[in-house]
């Protein structure tokens, strides 16, 4: 169980020959994912630690049943990549790469919306299922089980690097993630997290869902409403990280491109007076998430 | 999201062949004199400065003579708005206006959609529209597929109740301006306000521009009016910040170095990871810690981009400590980090006994990072710690003294 990764989950890793996504190919085989196949114009016939490459993404599609693909080429050619993705019948695309040009994120997401296909990032570390072994990404590194162990939590966060350190609390609080996902840090990204609880509501395996945020957007107002309206009922425990931003002029970034204070949206103290509203547990400070999360799942 | 200057952000309008008003620059009373005299006609004169909020500030005057154009000019440079010091002027022809007119183009990140907003109650900003005539803007989400079709723009002016050759002139300067928005990948692109001119024309006569830094390099062209970074200051960059991009540029796709100055402070603030180095600030800030900066780095950065960061951050008067503090990272190496912060401590002589350094780095070759920071003597913190808990040290390291 867990959500969007199973051991169905067919990889394929578009820009697979680069030097990042090779060493993020040997730290997934290492954790027991498999990648099938990988897809760099110009290097077909080569291989990544025994992993074929190929031209084109309908090359690999034609030797391999493919349903998820991981894209880590440069900025100016993801475009292109998911659409790749999204016509050659790919269900879910993570895509790794930062700062992506916004024009083409938006209309990347339209259309794979249109199509019916998931998209998590740009701008994240990865997803990962520890019950099934199932990591996408450089999550979790070369030593996933010291963040990832199976367990009952889901978590959701902003932050890629966040997302290991709050996959780690949750293992010293003595429990495991069912999935945790990096939602990715780009002003405009695919799956939104009230999508995503969503889906753990539905699953089994998740007991209580931990989430890391960030100034900028609506996206916590959004689970806020999500909740309210009575379509999550497991416990939710949240970090907003950034208060301090709310002290500095107005429309100045800090740290990811999507965290930016804009005409009096994206507040962190919105945020938390809104998830606080319909019952989140509020960690005030982020070491407080290990006591709230044992609580909250003792009850 | 890099500011543009409005005489840039003009310059680019007018190459869509939207109309703007004549205009000069001035860096004195008396060039600005010079610009009017030339104009032949009564001007504005406003501060060039890469911000809005002019208008409120006094930076927006007008002059009916040359030698008045001198004396306002005057009265605007040297000024500080919002943060940042006047060092030039517009002098631009002042326009016989009948009606000022809002238009935006802008991104809306939640509902992932380029918006089109306009009113007819334009010449004062947004947010005074929204909260005194609300009902008087039209808002547009764009297909991102069909963009902005004729037909669209027809029905966009129409909504805002213009008619006639006036609503002809705005359907084709709203098309043109959605167009620049495109054409140069902006994140916003502003004319408030259009100016409807007693001759029936429409004129930009104040543009106010932001373009996508992710979409900088397929712009060659336009990359000289786009001030880098801009986007995580809200003051002039200062001298270290400036070398703090340098630093990163050197070396763009490899992991990312970010540095924003604050005033006063005594902790150099050294931390990964967009979300963690949030957390971290807020955490110093509660337990009474005064960070110097706010600083970021991650993505695998190499020991030279590290190198040259840290050196940045220490740099700073002031700085009586430094906390490098990071989430466990899933592909950064910390020992190249290890790697590019003893060089500096070694390079700057810097004394550890005196000056407290405080590191909590786990993750990818941890091992390695520990070995190198205690053979060094500095006080090292791996899995051993939370994030918080080596913010709490380092403010009560620098208290001790």
């Amino acid at each position: 169980m867990g959500i969007l990764l199973d051991k169905k989950t067919k990889i394929v890793i578009q820009g697979i020959t680069g030097r990042e996504a090779s060493m993020v190919v040997k730290h997934m085989r290492a954790y027991g994912t498999e990648v099938w196949a990988g897809v760099s114009p110009g290097k077909g016939g080569e291989k990544i630690y025994g992993i074929p490459v190929y031209d084109s993404l309908k090359q690999a599609c034609h030797r391999h049943e493919l349903n998820t693909a991981i894209i880590y080429v440069p900025p100016l050619f993801v475009y292109d990549a998911v659409l790749e993705a999204v016509y050659n019948g790919v269900k879910l695309i993570l895509i790794i790469t930062e700062n992506v040009p916004r024009q083409d994120v938006i209309k990347m997401l339209y259309l794979a919306k249109k199509e019916g296909i998931e998209i998590v990032g740009p701008n994240s570390v990865g997803i990962i299922n520890p019950g099934e072994r199932v990591k996408l990404g450089p999550i979790g590194g070369d030593n996933v089980e010291r963040c990832f162990v199976p367990g009952c939590v889901g978590v959701i966060s902003r932050s890629g690097g966040m997302t290991a350190e709050t996959s780690w609390m949750v293992k010293k609080a003595g429990f495991g993630v069912s999935t945790a996902i990096s939602i990715g840090g780009d002003p405009i990204i695919g799956t939104h997290p009230k999508e995503l609880l969503e889906l753990f509501e539905k699953d089994e395996q998740t007991k209580a869902v931990v989430t890391f945020s960030e100034p900028g957007t609506t996206l916590e107002e959004d689970m806020a409403d999500f909740i309210e309206a009575g379509n999550f009922k497991k416990p939710l425990i949240s970090f907003v990280a950034g208060q301090f931003t709310e002290n500095m002029p107005a429309g100045t970034v800090f740290g990811h491109a999507g965290a930016i204070i804009e005409g009096g949206s994206g507040k962190p103290s919105t945020k938390i007076m809104k998830l606080k509203g319909v019952g989140a547990h509020i960690a005030n400070h982020y070491d407080d998430i290990m006591g709230l999360l044992q609580r909250a799942i003792k009850n | 999201m890099g500011r543009v200057l409005e005489n840039n952000s003009k310059n680019l309008l007018k190459g869509m062949n939207i109309p703007i008003p004549e205009f000069r620059i001035a860096s004195t009373p008396q060039e600005a004199e010079l610009a009017a005299a030339e104009l032949k006609k009564p001007v504005v004169v406003k501060a060039l400065i890469p911000t809005g909020k002019r208008g409120k500030a006094g930076a927006v005057r007008f002059a009916n003579s040359p030698e008045q154009a001198k004396e306002e000019a005057a009265k605007i440079l040297g000024m500080v708005v919002s943060y940042y010091r006047v060092e030039k002027v517009l002098v631009e022809e002042k326009l016989e206006i009948v009606q000022e007119l809002y238009l935006s183009v802008a991104m809306d990140c939640n509902k992932k959609r380029i918006v089109v907003i306009a009113s007819p109650r334009g010449g004062v900003d947004i947010e005074e529209i929204n909260s005194q005539h609300p009902e008087s803007i039209v808002k547009h989400y764009v297909d991102p597929l069909l963009g902005l079709p004729n037909f669209r723009c027809k029905e966009i002016c129409g909504d805002l109740g213009l008619t006639g050759n006036v609503l002809k002139s705005a359907i084709g300067v709203l098309k043109k301006v959605f167009d620049a928005f495109v054409k140069y990948d902006c994140t916003i692109l502003e004319i408030n306000p259009l100016a409807i001119t007693t001759k029936g024309d429409l004129v930009a006569a104040s543009s106010l521009m932001s373009i996508d830094d992710a979409a900088l390099s397929r712009h060659g062209n336009i990359l000289d009016m786009v001030v880098v970074g801009s986007e995580r200051v809200w003051h002039p960059m200062t001298e270290l910040e400036k070398r703090a991009v340098a630093v990163n540029e050197a070396d763009p796709y490899r992991g990312t170095a970010r540095y924003t100055e604050i005033d006063g402070g005594d902790i150099g603030f050294m931390c990964g990871g967009g979300g963690g180095s949030l957390m971290v600030f807020d955490t110093l800030l509660s337990y009474g810690g005064k960070p110097a900066n706010y600083t970021e780095w991650g993505g695998n950065p190499p020991e030279e981009k590290i190198y040259g960061l840290t050196k940045v951050v220490l740099s700073k008067n002031g700085v009586k400590g430094l906390l490098v503090d990071a989430n466990i990272t899933n592909n950064t190496q910390v020992d190249v980090v290890a790697k590019g912060i003893i060089r500096v401590i070694r390079d700057m002589k810097i004394d550890t006994t005196k000056f407290p350094v405080v590191i909590r780095l786990a993750g990818v070759n941890d091992a390695m990072a520990k070995g190198i920071f205690e053979g060094n003597n500095i006080e090292y913190y791996g899995e051993n710690a939370t994030m918080a808990e080596a913010a709490k040290v380092i403010v009560e390291r620098i208290k001790r003294g």
